[in-house]
């Protein structure tokens, strides 16, 4: 059966006075006005709308949205030793920022970056919560080094998310996600990215694991990321149009989630159409164990939109199951 | 004349003005009656840099809150989007073009022309370029990114000639989105070319906080007069490439990072010019902070900017420039 899911990363704040809370209590915080509990207590909260706005609109397999997240590399620096956190650096094409992770020695995990929000999040969630962690391949892509071998690196920073897998599927996560963007950037390092992701799979257990790819395509290394000991590969299907030619060609080992509405543009995207193009890899990829979403975090979109486009996924799946 | 100094645009607005924008958002002060707040904030930062003895002046921006967004408010076929995240506890608006974009009037001349009554130095007229006009917002009409970015190049270019017209004889073309695709240089070209076409005015482009490795060979095509780039918060890294491929055109070069509240030292922005003369000549190098200056309080602007002056004086006088 179809299902859907997201990518990760959600509006954190909307509108309204409520939907701004979050903002309000860092601020506060950051004047010393409240104590880290009192952030703490509205962030959770915030996790609590985001999970249930998600549910709300039809998400089978949501995230915490990524709400105490400062951004996707320096969240799991933080908890790393051998790395220092530095200035801002554009994200990929986005108009957003991330603090640089600068490698200063020997990387190595010292404690989780994730499982508290995972658990928080899983407990007040009436599905499963899909964890999801920034991979090797990106985090070593987008830190700050001075030289040495970029292998090394991948294998290190590949070892720490291995441990960050394990803390996660010892906390009782059955679907984990490891994202892995910059690949879009230089398709020729797969064979880097494999060596890292093999390691990180060691760790996986009895748990789902999806590697996901955005911001642009991977048509002509789909072969190499489709195939186990992943178990499901994750695309975006808008800023990579060439992903959706190359899989009606055939040819991947595991199931697919389809990252086919637009997460960069506020514009309606249109179910009909998109379960109308999805329709078309029928024959060449298990669509019926597909997952539907965004084709990147929602993130970049107000909240309001955010909250259309999750509806645009529900509905594009259930066009989808209905066509089968 | 050489090492003018100038700024990139922006500059904080004062507790008093920022007070009146949130009232005006909640409805609970009129336009009318915000205006002379900005005006009065204007004239301050006016004064600052004539006392201060900035060459190249500009209007400090009091009146516009983000810098896409004060276009697409004033353009027809565009809208403004809700917040969005920029990064930690930061968010803005985004221009969402909904249909063909037009010019229903001009967008910065009137406070140009008021601005220029303040002072007898030259004063830069401000544009977002077209290139960040189309990445910076949600695109809901057009459908493509270079018909999007040549539509605001068009509109962009009719208020360039405006600003010329109304006696502007230095203007800005902001592109901090420049090297958000390196794929997409040759559009940027093309779209500020669009903007900076039969103009007579000196024009200068200003971009940021970007991987310059592969922006670097379209710095002598740009089709502007000077480029104003952030060069301490990149740690003086490109001076080497200059060096082996010299630009063929003016420079604003920043030395002073915007984006740390710590002032920098005399001594420690004079070490940046004197880097920057060994690769540039005096009269090809202009002296700016990295990028505009919104983002700090006020003080912590007027006292970066006072060094930078400062240093900048310095450096002419060890070195006897004029």
């Amino acid at each position: 059966m179809v299902s859907t899911t997201v990518v990760g990363n959600y509006p954190r704040i909307g509108e309204s006075s409520q939907e701004q809370r979050l903002r309000r209590a860092i601020g506060r915080f950051d004047e010393g006005a409240i104590t880290a509990g009192d952030l703490k207590e509205t962030e959770r909260s915030v996790v609590r709308d985001v999970i249930e706005e998600q549910t709300a609109a039809g998400i089978a397999l949501p995230t915490d949205g990524q709400i105490t997240w400062y951004d996707s590399q320096s969240h799991f620096a933080r908890h790393l030793d051998g790395v220092e956190v530095n200035g801002l650096v554009r994200y990929f094409d986005t108009n957003t920022y991330y603090r640089q992770p600068v490698v200063r020695g020997e990387v190595r995990w010292r404690e989780p970056a994730t499982v508290d929000d995972w658990r928080f999040a899983s407990s007040v969630a009436r599905t499963p919560v899909k964890a999801v962690v920034t991979g090797p391949y990106t985090l070593a892509s987008l830190a700050k080094t001075d030289g040495g071998s970029r292998r090394e690196l991948v294998r290190e920073f590949a070892t720490a998310v291995a441990q960050e897998v394990r803390a996660l599927r010892g906390a009782g996560a059955t679907h984990i996600q490891i994202d892995e963007p910059a690949i879009t950037r230089a398709p020729k390092e797969v064979d880097l990215l494999r060596e890292g992701l093999d390691i990180v799979a060691g760790e996986k257990g009895g748990a789902w694991l999806c590697l996901f790819t955005y911001f642009g395509d991977v048509a002509g290394i789909l072969g190499k990321l489709a195939r186990p000991p992943i178990d499901n590969l994750g695309l975006d299907l808008v800023q990579g149009p060439k992903n959706l030619k190359a899989l009606a060609k055939g040819g991947v080992d595991v199931p697919l989630t389809l990252g086919v509405v637009d997460a960069r543009n506020t514009r309606r995207d249109d179910p009909a159409a998109l379960a109308k193009s999805l329709l078309g890899l029928k024959g060449s990829v298990a669509l019926e164990d597909a997952y539907v979403s965004p084709s990147n975090g929602l993130e970049f979109l107000p909240r309001g939109k955010a909250r259309e486009k999750l509806r645009f996924v529900a509905e594009t799946a259930g066009l989808l199951e209905a066509g089968l | 004349m050489s090492l003018l100094t100038t700024t990139v645009g922006s500059f904080p607005k004062p507790p008093y003005l920022t007070k009146a924008r949130a009232q005006l958002a909640r409805g609970e002060l009129t336009d009318d009656q915000l205006r002379p707040l900005e005006e009065r904030a204007t004239k301050e930062w006016i004064a600052f840099q004539e006392d201060l003895g900035i060459d190249i002046l500009v209007d400090g921006e009091q009146y516009r809150g983000d810098m896409a967004t004060y276009f697409a408010e004033n353009l027809d076929g565009c809208e403004v989007s809700g917040l969005v995240r920029s990064y930690g506890n930061r968010y803005y608006k985004k221009p969402v073009v909904v249909g063909e974009l037009a010019r229903p009037g001009a967008i910065t001349v009137d406070w140009w022309r008021w601005t220029r009554g303040l002072t007898e130095k030259p004063l830069k007229g401000m544009l977002t370029g077209p290139y960040t006009m189309m990445d910076w917002s949600f695109d809901e009409h057009y459908g493509s990114r270079e018909e999007l970015a040549l539509a605001f190049a068009k509109v962009l270019h009719q208020e360039a000639r405006d600003l010329e017209r109304a006696g502007a004889k230095v203007i800005q073309v902001d592109e901090p989105a420049l090297s958000a695709r390196t794929d997409e240089l040759d559009l940027v070209v093309k779209a500020l070319g669009v903007v900076t076409r039969g103009l007579s005015a000196k024009t200068i482009t200003h971009t940021c906080y970007g991987n310059y490795d592969r922006v670097f060979p379209y710095f002598n095509r740009l089709p502007v007069d000077q480029i104003d780039l952030e060069m301490s918060n990149s740690g003086l890294d490109l001076l080497d490439r200059f060096r082996r491929e010299p630009l063929k055109k003016e420079i604003a070069f920043g030395v002073i990072d915007v984006h740390t509240h710590v002032v920098e030292t005399e001594a420690q922005v004079r070490e940046r010019i004197e880097r920057a003369l060994e690769t540039f000549e005096p009269a090809q190098l202009y002296i700016d902070p990295d990028c505009g200056l919104k983002t700090r309080t006020v003080e912590e602007a007027q006292a970066k900017l006072r060094v930078m002056v400062a240093a900048t004086r310095a450096t002419k006088d060890a070195r006897g420039l004029e």
